[in-house]
């Protein structure tokens, strides 16, 4: 039996200054959640937002920062031979903030 | 052709209605002992429910078995190839590290009880695995031995109209190696078989098909149906073995499940607040959890959530990373794995906590076997049945605590072995049943031990 996910998540987040919050994520599929962070549009770090519901990059590069929670989201197993999924992938869930250093 | 819940009873022709297809729609895979065994039990020593702390117990199998070496038994300072990608972390247990993908169980670890020496003598198949860890047993198909819960169930008898004995989702099917995953009651016959869910709780239009009376059929037109089988058994109980009687108990009590709204209660998930449904993972291994949580809370006194039923062509904890259909790899693991359990476990445990339940409930996670030292060609680990890591918590098992330990790479247990049956004969322990006392049915009604093994003495407060 493959396991079911139901609804589709989705969280709101904010900024307290540089600090990013989020509220509790409706209809969590309870699979890994990461903020992602870019500057200036490339993508400068990925880190786990399971366990707490807010983070500050430490970064402090001048820039535009957007920041972003997504969750992962299993449609099967399969991976390509270098060993990447190939349906399966990771999906914004939130609202996208953004800040200039 | 007559319909009882939603199975379909034929009617012999001639012969008035087939009392064999009256005992397999009323049995349905479940139901328990009444209660004056255990009272019976009770009065010969072999029980002491009342003063016994752990009353239920829920057991969390990890089908595919993770990797000890990546998630509980962490080697930080062995070579690459041997500690794998993960990195420890500190839990609120001093000296006590655990996976980073398991941030929220590391801030309960206090409750965790880590047993980091198990390991079987046994071949490294999964189904072997199954067997010592439902069963405390290895068997063939000539000498099946019952699943825990079924030994509850029949020491203990039922609580409620709900089964004594329930595996969620559904039971495990095909893991590579043959049929006997020791989820049956085995000789201790259909009375005490598991209640299978069958039913996936994380789906939209979830129901329980064996509470589901057929459309049109009354409370009142089901009960003219008992009593009509009560006719029947009148006439032919004379005749019946011991065996068949039990299934009198049996369709007995899928009448009382099907007809009890308290039963139906308990499987509905609807009536669970939504952000708590968040709370436990809306897949269908944390809706089992939660549903575990509510038959616990509804007089079932053990609960199976199997992880999986299955090990091929889906992610898994079978970290072969094979390429074709056992491809599960640290990918995995991150992303889906590690967080899916401990997403579901911590909120199971906060839950029966919040509830009173925790001091009375037993938690044990549980696995076939471990992984491979090193990690294989291929980025996987293989099947490795010499050293693993499984836990207890709740009811009065103390957390924060490890119990053995292997040696530097994880190859071998070198501190306070413990092999699967002791993980059974402490469960038993705990529920009060005197394992020097007590003896089941075995084939032949020849007495045997529930599990030949002691207590692991050390996990108890």
């Amino acid at each position: 039996m493959e396991q079911r996910f139901e609804g589709s998540p989705r969280a709101m987040i904010y900024l307290q200054g540089r600090r990013v919050h989020r509220t509790e994520v409706y209809h969590d599929w309870g699979l890994r959640l990461q903020w992602v962070i870019r500057r200036n549009g490339q993508v400068i770090a990925t880190v786990p937002a399971r366990a707490d519901a807010s983070y500050e990059h430490p970064d402090a590069a001048p820039g535009n920062y957007e920041i972003v929670l997504q969750s992962w989201k299993y449609v099967n197993y399969r991976k390509n031979p270098q060993g990447e999924f190939t349906d399966s992938r990771f999906i914004d869930i939130s609202n996208q903030v953004s800040y200039t250093v | 052709m007559l319909n009882i819940g939603n199975v379909k009873v034929p009617v012999c022709h001639g012969h008035g209605f087939s009392r064999r297809s009256f005992l397999q729609a009323g049995t349905a895979g479940m139901a328990g002992m009444v209660l004056p065994n255990l009272l019976g039990l009770g009065s010969a020593g072999a029980v002491e429910s009342r003063r016994a702390r752990i009353k239920n117990c829920i057991t969390i199998f990890l089908v595919g078995s993770p990797g000890h070496l990546d998630t509980w038994d962490m080697k930080p300072d062995a070579p690459e190839n041997v500690r794998g990608k993960f990195k420890p972390i500190r839990t609120n247990v001093a000296g006590v590290q655990i996976c980073e993908h398991f941030p929220l169980m590391a801030r309960m670890m206090n409750k965790v009880s880590l047993i980091r020496s198990l390991h079987h003598r046994t071949g490294a198949t999964h189904e072997n695995g199954q067997r010592w860890m439902m069963t405390g047993h290895d068997f063939n198909a000539d000498s099946m031995k019952p699943h825990c819960g079924s030994v509850v169930s029949r020491m203990f008898g039922q609580k409620s109209e709900l089964p004594a004995n329930v595996v969620l989702p559904g039971p495990i099917g095909n893991t590579g190696a043959g049929p006997l995953h020791g989820q049956t009651a085995a000789h201790l016959g259909s009375a005490h078989e598991p209640f299978f869910l069958n039913a996936d709780p994380a789906a939209r239009d979830f129901r329980v098909g064996d509470l589901e009376a057929p459309a049109g059929t009354s409370a009142s037109r089901l009960d003219a149906r008992r009593q009509l089988l009560d006719q029947l058994d009148q006439i032919q109980r004379r005749t019946e073995t011991r065996s068949t009687q039990m299934h009198d108990s049996s369709y007995e009590r899928a009448f009382r499940l099907l007809t009890s709204q308290r039963a139906k209660d308990a499987f509905d998930l609807d009536k669970e607040p939504h952000r708590l449904r968040d709370r436990y993972g809306r897949n269908t291994f944390g809706q089992s959890c939660l549903m575990a949580r509510r038959l616990i809370e509804g007089g079932v006194r053990y609960v199976t959530v199997n992880h999986f039923d299955t090990v091929f062509n889906l992610t898994c904890w079978d970290m072969h990373a094979d390429g074709g259909g056992l491809n599960n790899t640290y990918l995995d693991y991150e992303r889906h794995l590690c967080p899916q359990f401990d997403w579901a476990f911590t909120a199971l445990i906060e839950d029966l906590e919040q509830r009173g339940l925790l001091q009375e409930t037993v938690v044990a996670v549980l696995s076939e076997f471990g992984r491979t030292p090193q990690v294989n060609g291929r980025g996987g680990r293989d099947h490795y049945p010499q050293a693993w890591t499984n836990f207890l918590c709740g009811g009065n098992i103390r957390g924060g605590q490890v119990v053995g330990a292997t040696d530097r790479i994880g190859s071998r247990p070198i501190d306070s072995p413990v092999e699967p049956p002791q993980i059974l004969a402490t469960i038993y322990h705990g529920m009060g049943i005197d394992l020097d006392n007590t003896m089941m049915p075995g084939p032949g009604e020849r007495p045997i031990r529930l599990v030949e093994a002691e207590p692991i003495r050390q996990l108890f407060v």
